[in-house]
């Protein structure tokens, strides 16, 4: 009886929907660091974190350990974050949102052409460090593989990190000083330059996390592999009300077994714009999104 | 005194616009058909960045998906010439510029509360969508194969105008010179709402909602009508592009192609109808630099850096001009006119 239901196909698709909820949850969250800390969508979020994925990950191919090269690739994503900001988010900052958001377009795509040329655009596929094979319930495959697992074990877990340095660290506290009230904070002696160096730094490592589990996956590594998780991801910090991580989370979540279920009882092209089409309606209702406390348009 | 001097000012523009026509489809004779065809690409982005071009520049208001409204267009009017083969070509493009800005108005609507990257994110998502759901049409879309589509055959009048007998030259010809006409109308349409009521309002929108909202203006409503027009005009440069392609598939409206013609916007300058125009010479022209580009660099034409190289020098472009000259190419030169009338 269990066994039935464990390997059902509703069962099965919501566990897929959650995996790959927690990666989205991951990229909403990485949207929401920066959002809260420069008031600033990177729309190269997703790129970003790709290449910084490749740097750690082809390291592999020099023998390195697949461990030691997701440290390493987490490192780049600190890097690449930390030199981004410095270079080309910190002029954008006081200008009107189009320059903002056209100069980090040009930068996303940019990147990927610079990933394509380095790496080639074809996928390169890694063997994971954690079994791919499905769990079987009564001889039946389930939704679940051990890295299935791994994957959501990591994902909660960087939420769980991530929650504990902004609340109870000193550091976290600096950061949410700048992001709410820089010149205060600037007073009270908080180097607030180096907390939003610090915040997008922070950002892409999350985002590389979830660039790192995607790329072991069935798609391999590729320039574009997070494209249109990158996507999901907007939607769901977008409905989650782009300041708040429980919303990231939730709406993350709630992304991925829509998508997934879509994709399985309907077509897997309607999977992104039945996600669009709930974006639409979760904006007309509350534009603020559906987790943040903010009553007044900030938008 | 002042309803006259707009209007004489009104038939200055439709005066230039028509004398300008008249020389690029002088210009179209001579040139061989291959050339013509990508004049024809010219136009089309041309179109298709004037109507992002009065969204972005003129309303303030940011897409990443007119891509989605080209291919809403495009596919409009690709089955209806499939399956009205008999339809005229002005009702199938009416048809697309219809389809474009109903598209528009439902992907518009959250603007009416959301403004900057929420909006930019939204038809950002939309670019992403629209592929994969033309891909899922099955028979109505053609699935991932697309439509094979014939393109429009030269009139007899116009072949025996040109004294020539060989359909493919006339043909490219005839093409030319039709996208010219459309291309006119809707610069000369777009020049004309630019200076009426309407394209003030916008433009006191995009500079002052408060000041707008002040003077009894529905911000909401204005807005919107800004994306309805504008992927309307999308919608119709999609139905130029199936009618001149000879075919289309999901794979000609990829994101991409959105990212494109936000690059070609800015880097004619947002807002102007010049800058389209540049904007859609750059692009249809962008190739042959390229490919000499590789060439005089002796750079592997084999090689992942130069299939990524027009992509890359657009996105690095893209970023310079943003950062140093973000009026682009058209406000260079209106600025360095200023100065010279100045100093005179």
């Amino acid at each position: 009886m269990i066994a039935t239901v464990l390997s059902s196909r509703l069962v099965n698709d919501l566990v897929l929907g959650a995996t790959s909820g927690i990666v989205i949850s991951l990229l909403a969250l990485s949207l929401v660091i920066i959002w809260q800390s420069t008031q600033l969508l990177n729309f190269a979020q997703g790129t970003m974190s790709m290449f910084a994925t490749y740097i750690g990950l082809t390291t592999i191919d020099r023998g390195v350990n697949q461990w030691v090269a997701m440290l390493l690739a987490i490192l780049a994503g600190v890097a690449v974050g930390a030199v981004t900001e410095r270079v080309l988010a910190r002029p954008l900052y006081g200008q009107p949102e189009l320059n903002a958001i056209v100069v980090m377009i040009g930068f996303s795509i940019l990147l990927t052409t610079v990933m394509a040329s380095i790496w080639s655009p074809d996928p390169k596929y890694y063997t994971a460090p954690v079994s791919t094979v499905f769990f079987q319930s009564g001889g039946m495959p389930t939704g679940l593989s051990p890295y299935g697992l791994f994957q959501l074990l990591v994902g909660v877990g960087v939420m769980v990190i991530v929650a504990l340095v902004f609340r109870f660290t000193k550091l976290g506290l600096q950061l949410r000083a700048s992001a709410l009230a820089p010149e205060v904070a600037r007073l009270l002696g908080v180097r607030v330059n180096r907390m939003l160096t610090i915040g997008w730094a922070f950002s892409i490592a999350v985002g590389v996390v979830a660039g790192i589990v995607t790329s072991f996956g069935d798609f391999g590594l590729s320039p574009s592999v997070l494209d249109s998780l990158f996507v999901l991801g907007f939607i769901a910090a977008a409905i989650g009300g782009l300041s708040s991580p429980t919303g990231a989370l939730v709406a993350g979540l709630l992304i991925g077994e829509v998508t997934q279920l879509v994709s399985d009882y309907f077509n897997s092209g309607y999977a992104l714009f039945s996600s669009v089409v709930i974006l639409i309606v979760v904006l007309m209702w509350r534009p603020q999104g559906l987790f943040s406390k903010n009553t007044d348009r900030r938008i | 005194m002042r309803r006259f001097l707009l209007r004489d000012r009104a038939s200055g523009r439709a005066v230039w616009a028509v004398s300008l026509l008249a020389v690029a489809i002088a210009i179209t004779i001579a040139l061989p058909p291959i050339t013509n065809l990508m004049l024809v690409s010219a136009t089309v982005m041309a179109v298709s960045i004037a109507g992002l071009s009065v969204l972005t520049g003129w309303s303030g208001q940011i897409s990443l998906g007119h891509g989605g409204f080209m291919a809403v267009g495009a596919f409009v009017a690709g089955i209806v010439s499939r399956d009205a083969p008999g339809a005229p070509v002005l009702v199938v493009l009416l048809l697309a510029t219809v389809a474009g800005a109903v598209a528009g108005f439902i992907v518009g609507l959250p603007s009416t509360r959301l403004r900057g990257p929420y909006l930019a994110g939204m038809t950002l998502a939309f670019a992403f969508a629209v592929p994969p759901l033309i891909q899922a049409g099955g028979e109505l879309t053609g699935g991932s194969g697309g439509l094979p589509l014939d393109r429009p055959t030269a009139p007899g009048w116009f072949m025996s105008l040109l004294g020539t007998n060989d359909p493919t030259s006339a043909g490219a010809h005839w093409l030319a010179v039709t996208s010219l006409v459309i291309l006119a109308l809707v610069l000369w349409l777009l020049s004309n709402l630019f200076a009426s009521r309407f394209g003030r309002s916008m433009r006191l929108v995009r500079e002052n909602d408060v000041a707008a909202e002040l003077v009894g203006l529905s911000l909401p409503r204005i807005r919107v009508q800004a994306f309805v027009i504008s992927s309307a005009i999308a919608g119709l440069a999609g139905g130029m592009f199936a009618l001149t392609k000879g075919g289309i598939s999901a794979q000609d409206f990829t994101p991409v192609l959105s990212f494109t013609l936000l690059a070609l916007m800015v880097l004619g300058g947002i807002g102007t109808l010049l800058g389209a125009v540049i904007g859609g010479l750059l692009s249809a022209y962008s190739d042959d630099m390229i490919a000499w580009l590789t060439s005089h660099f002796g750079i592997d034409p084999g090689s992942n850096f130069s299939a990524n190289l027009k992509t890359m020098l657009f996105a690095a472009l893209l970023i310079v001009t943003m950062m140093v000259a973000p009026r682009g190419v058209a406000g260079q030169v209106s600025s360095l006119r200023t100065k010279l009338t100045r100093r005179r």
